[in-house]
């Protein structure tokens, strides 16, 4: 299990780290790419010798992720993925900000689903932080935000 | 809860449906500065816009956002490809450094991309060495590069730059060939080079000299100018000093925005960011901040880019 | 002396308000994951238009300070590094958060910033025309040399593994050469759009740091129990004083290395807290406990960072070079009024700039007094709920990465390398190398390319880069520092491989 793991992890990069020897071997003009030339040999070499040991079963360091870990993890990294790559742009910082943070809390937060005083304080937090970011960024920043819905 | 629906639902209708000229603006404006917080262009920038708010002006707020990298492309390439053209986001022009990266390639952007709304300034090149230096005159610095050919290190704030520019109009005036040293930080890197000792000479901004020549760290020998400049009277320009040196590497600052802008936004831009920069109080903090101003409208400007195009094109022709 | 006839005006009231409230907001922004120190002066910039030029610069002086300290609070507490000048914090910091000494770790770190801080300013008040020499004596070959100082430090930086350790650094170097060349225009790996512009420093910081964090407590679950909440002992400021005062070593060698570094333009600020760490561990007689919560490495991080606040205005001061962002945005709240650095400032200003100087000196201090006071709310930061945390720290992140530039592209690039990172994590690769590379390709490439121009103008590749004392000076560092890790590794590796045997 943890031996795979690390067998793909490591074999990602060193597919990254072939890739970009690649393009860097390749690409015009030279003297452009001298210095990525250079980074990416030994770039490659590296990825190499930690792919060859992982193959071999000797990485040591790192604990991998486990299943159980992953479930966890997985609603929110779905959340963030949405949140960032899709909802902030779409949607406007604030609006998106606000139910993402509501999301997590609904998922993440230990109190109790059934209880309606535990969906009013979510909410009650969301509001307050949403409020806080738009005082701090929008008004006394003057930091100038995507706003598609709403502000 | 239910007028709350309404009004929310009022509200998106306001924001999403067209543009009405006579309404426009009426939320804050972004510019995009296509160099560092704290450069010259950034610096001058601030200052001209700060009056936007105003009843007067155009009642809305202008919200500087920096997009610095490889001397402006990765701005300019953002501005002609992502921005939209709705009125709300518009970006600052320096003028030769646009039109000659376009010309070299390889960027996304041509003069054809823009609309020019108004310039500001206009800030010559000049070229400087270090205060001990032994070169007092451009004669003094256009013997040493002819003897010792390829040999006279200049710093300038990039490749395709209105210093890079000059340096190639005084290799061509002089018929000498200077190593050009661009520098990977602007114009404050190829200043401190300067006054370091690291290269012999450098050409950089003329309001930055300016201040470096007031600290005593610097000698200015010509401006790459037709007239001298009134900042300083005393320096004389390339043509007195014997170089065809004309003024287009001059580095002109205005606003432009993107093609496809609606027209009676760019009218009504056009109209109140002309009165905007020739306002006294900008006037005042631009010469306080040792900045040349020089205001044009939007025909001068359009007229002024496509002057440049034509000469850039013959000067960059033959590299 | 001149300077002390100036104090009285740092505290008339509109001053000290000022003062005060530069501190204080200074303190809070440096403490939000995802502001860096640059951006919270720049973000002040419009309020000091409706000031006199005095108060300005002593608005944005006093932000300038306690933002480069503020970013410690996260940087211990969350383990996000508020500026690249904070990221040597984390690595001990962190540690004794998780062990419970998160008040002790942040007033160590308030105190040992303070120390910094002041010597700073004292030298930019009594040295300044000698550190001006100093500062310009660095031309290309040197930083080149010195970011090569700073390559050699990854291997061991924040890594179990040596070669994992060098390959993040590769990794980060790499990045680093992501979009337009500078010099040359060339356009490098540029798969999408949103990386024209190459990888932001300050979206990337955030992505490696914040991201891992909050995918970490997303791992934990939804626990029924808030017993994973990280408690907070309280620990005494006087038994914080006593202690700093028994790490003599680790405070002046941060110092010393904040203040020199932070004086070179271009690079100082970023990595004098890495280097200051770095050196610190290989001088102390406890290097085994480095990375574990040891106090010395929150010390020497600190102090440096803080040290370099002051130096790193020389260039600015009295050359009108502005050697760091942050300097060239105070450069512009200078001109703003009619004032040029230089000469100019110091002979016909004098009011200006020894009021401002002054400020700095009464701004560290400020700063440490509410940096204790904050350390003793560290408890209640601690006690936030993870879910609540991690929903916090996520939406920072977006609004930080996005205000850099005022660009999708970063969050977009501050997301992908966060989520890459986490699992990378899981591997045994760290962040803090890769930033480290991140930091310094482009520092060696530019000056390596800028130095070879001028070298072949003039007189030759080999004599520029190869002789010189300075040079010598900087390549003998740099080979020592590579054969004492080289001798540091082949000592640990036959510790542990008896270990091994035994078990």
């Amino acid at each position: 299990m943890n031996r795979s793991q690390h067998v793909v992890g490591s074999g990602l990069v060193f597919a990254v780290g072939i890739l970009v020897t690649w393009i860097s071997f390749t690409q015009q003009p030279a003297q452009a790419f001298l210095f990525p030339r250079l980074i990416a040999t030994v770039f490659v070499v590296l990825a190499g010798w930690t792919f060859g040991k992982a193959v071999m079963g000797l990485s040591k360091v790192g604990n991998g992720v486990s299943a159980a870990m992953f479930l966890n993890m997985l609603p929110g990294l779905i959340v963030m993925v949405v949140y960032l790559f899709w909802g902030a742009g779409a949607l406007g910082f604030y609006t998106a900000t606000a139910l993402a943070f509501f999301v997590l809390l609904s998922i993440y937060d230990p109190a109790p689903h059934d209880e309606p005083r535990t969906w009013v304080s979510r909410a009650v937090i969301t509001a307050g932080f949403v409020a806080v970011m738009y005082g701090l960024f929008s008004e006394l920043l003057n930091v100038y935000t995507p706003k598609e819905i709403l502000f | 809860m239910k007028r709350l629906i309404a009004g929310a639902a009022l509200a998106l209708l306001g924001l999403t449906g067209p543009i009405q000229a006579d309404e426009y603006p009426d939320r804050p404006i972004m510019m995009m500065v296509s160099y560092g917080a704290g450069g010259a262009t950034d610096f001058q920038a601030r200052i001209v816009t700060m009056t936007a708010a105003n009843e007067d002006a155009l009642g809305a707020p202008i919200a500087i956002i920096n997009k610095p990298g490889a001397g402006g492309r990765v701005g300019w390439n953002w501005f002609a490809t992502q921005a939209d053209p709705d009125g709300y986001t518009l970006a600052v022009y320096n003028a030769p450094h646009f039109i000659a990266q376009a010309i070299k390639g390889g960027v996304s952007y041509d003069t054809d991309s823009f609309e020019p709304i108004a310039n500001w300034g206009a800030d010559p090149a000049v070229f400087v060495v270090g205060a001990d230096s032994p070169f007092n005159s451009m004669a003094d610095a256009m013997a040493y590069a002819k003897e010792n050919p390829g040999k006279l290190t200049v710093s300038g704030a990039g490749l395709f730059v209105g210093h890079h520019i000059a340096a190639l109009q005084i290799d061509k005036a002089s018929g000498t060939k200077m190593a050009y040293i661009p520098t990977a930080g602007g114009g404050a890197a190829a200043m401190k080079a300067v006054i370091a000792g690291e290269v012999m000479a450098g050409i950089n901004n003329l309001s930055d000299a300016y201040r470096a020549q007031q600290a005593g760290n610097v000698k200015i020998l010509a401006v790459a100018d037709l007239e001298r400049h009134a900042f300083l009277p005393d320096v004389p320009t390339m043509r007195e000093e014997g170089l065809d040196v004309d003024a287009s590497s001059v580095n002109f600052r205005g606003v432009m925005v993107p093609k496809g802008t609606p027209p009676e936004v760019i009218d009504k831009l056009s109209e109140t960011v002309t009165q905007m920069f020739a306002s006294e109080e900008v006037a005042q903090k631009m010469s306080a901040g040792g900045a040349p101003i020089h205001v044009m409208n939007r025909e001068e400007v359009a007229r002024m880019w496509a002057e440049r195009q034509q000469t850039l094109k013959e000067l960059l022709a033959g590299l | 002396m001149e300077f002390i006839y100036y104090f009285g005006d740092v505290f008339t009231p509109l001053s000290f308000m000022l003062l005060l409230g530069g501190t204080i907001g200074g303190l809070i922004l440096g403490a939000t994951p995802g502001l860096s120190p640059t951006m919270a002066v720049a973000l002040l910039i419009p309020f000091t238009f409706q000031l006199e030029a005095v108060q300005g610069l002593i608005l944005l002086g006093a932000a300038y300070t306690s933002t480069v300290a503020g970013g410690a609070v996260s940087a211990i507490l969350l383990k996000i590094p508020g500026a690249p000048a904070n990221i040597a914090t984390t690595l001990d910091g962190h540690a004794m958060a998780k062990k419970g000494q998160g008040a002790r770790a942040l007033q160590l770190s308030f105190l040992s910033s303070a120390v910094g801080g002041v010597l700073g300013v004292l030298l930019l008040i009594f040295l300044t025309p000698l550190l001006a020499t100093w500062a310009l004596a660095f031309g290309p070959s040197h930083l080149f040399w010195l970011a090569i100082l700073g390559v050699t430090v990854i291997g061991t930086l924040d890594s179990a593994s040596v070669v994992k350790g060098l390959l993040s650094g590769c990794i980060g170097l790499w990045l680093a050469t992501i979009g337009f060349d500078d010099v040359m225009g060339a356009q490098r790996f540029i798969f999408h759009p949103s990386l024209g512009g190459g990888i932001n420093i300050i979206a990337a910081l955030i992505g490696l740091f914040a991201i891992p964090q909050v995918l970490t407590m997303f791992a934990k679950g939804r626990h029924d129990n808030g017993a994973e909440v990280i408690e907070v002992q309280r620990h005494s400021v006087f038994a914080a004083m006593r202690e700093l005062t028994t790490r003599v070593r680790a405070l002046s060698i941060g110092t010393t290395i904040g203040a020199v570094i932070g004086l070179i333009p271009g690079v100082g600020g970023q990595i004098a807290g890495l280097v200051a760490y770095d050196q610190t561990k290989k001088f102390s007689s406890e290097k085994e406990k480095f990375g574990t919560g040891h106090s010395e490495g929150v010390i020497a991080a600190e102090a440096a960072n803080n040290a370099m606040v002051g130096p790193s205005l020389v260039p600015l001061l009295t050359l009108s070079i502005p050697g760091s962002p942050t300097a060239a945005v105070l450069l512009g709240g200078l001109l703003i009024h009619g004032i040029f650095p230089g000469s100019d400032l110091f002979d016909n200003h004098p009011d200006v700039a020894w009021t401002f100087i002054n400020s700095m000196l009464i701004g560290q201090i400020l700063m440490c007094v509410f940096g204790l006071y904050v350390a003793g709310l560290a408890a209640r930061v601690a006690q936030v709920p993870q879910s609540v945390m991690a929903a916090i720290v996520l939406a920072l992140s977006v609004f930080g990465a996005y205000s850099v530039q005022g660009s999708m592209g970063d969050v977009y690039i501050m997301a992908c390398l966060g989520i890459g990172m986490y699992f990378l994590e899981r591997f045994g690769f760290s962040a803090a190398p890769l930033v480290l590379g991140l930091i310094l390709g482009p520092i060696a490439e530019s000056n390596f390319v800028q130095g070879g121009m001028i070298a072949d103008a003039t007189v030759g590749r080999a004599s520029y880069f190869l002789t010189g004392g300075l040079n010598m000076l900087l390549i003998s560092v740099v080979l020592a520092s590579i054969a004492y890790s080289a001798w540091m590794e082949l000592r640990h590796r036959r510790y542990t491989t008896k270990e091994e045997a035994y078990a």
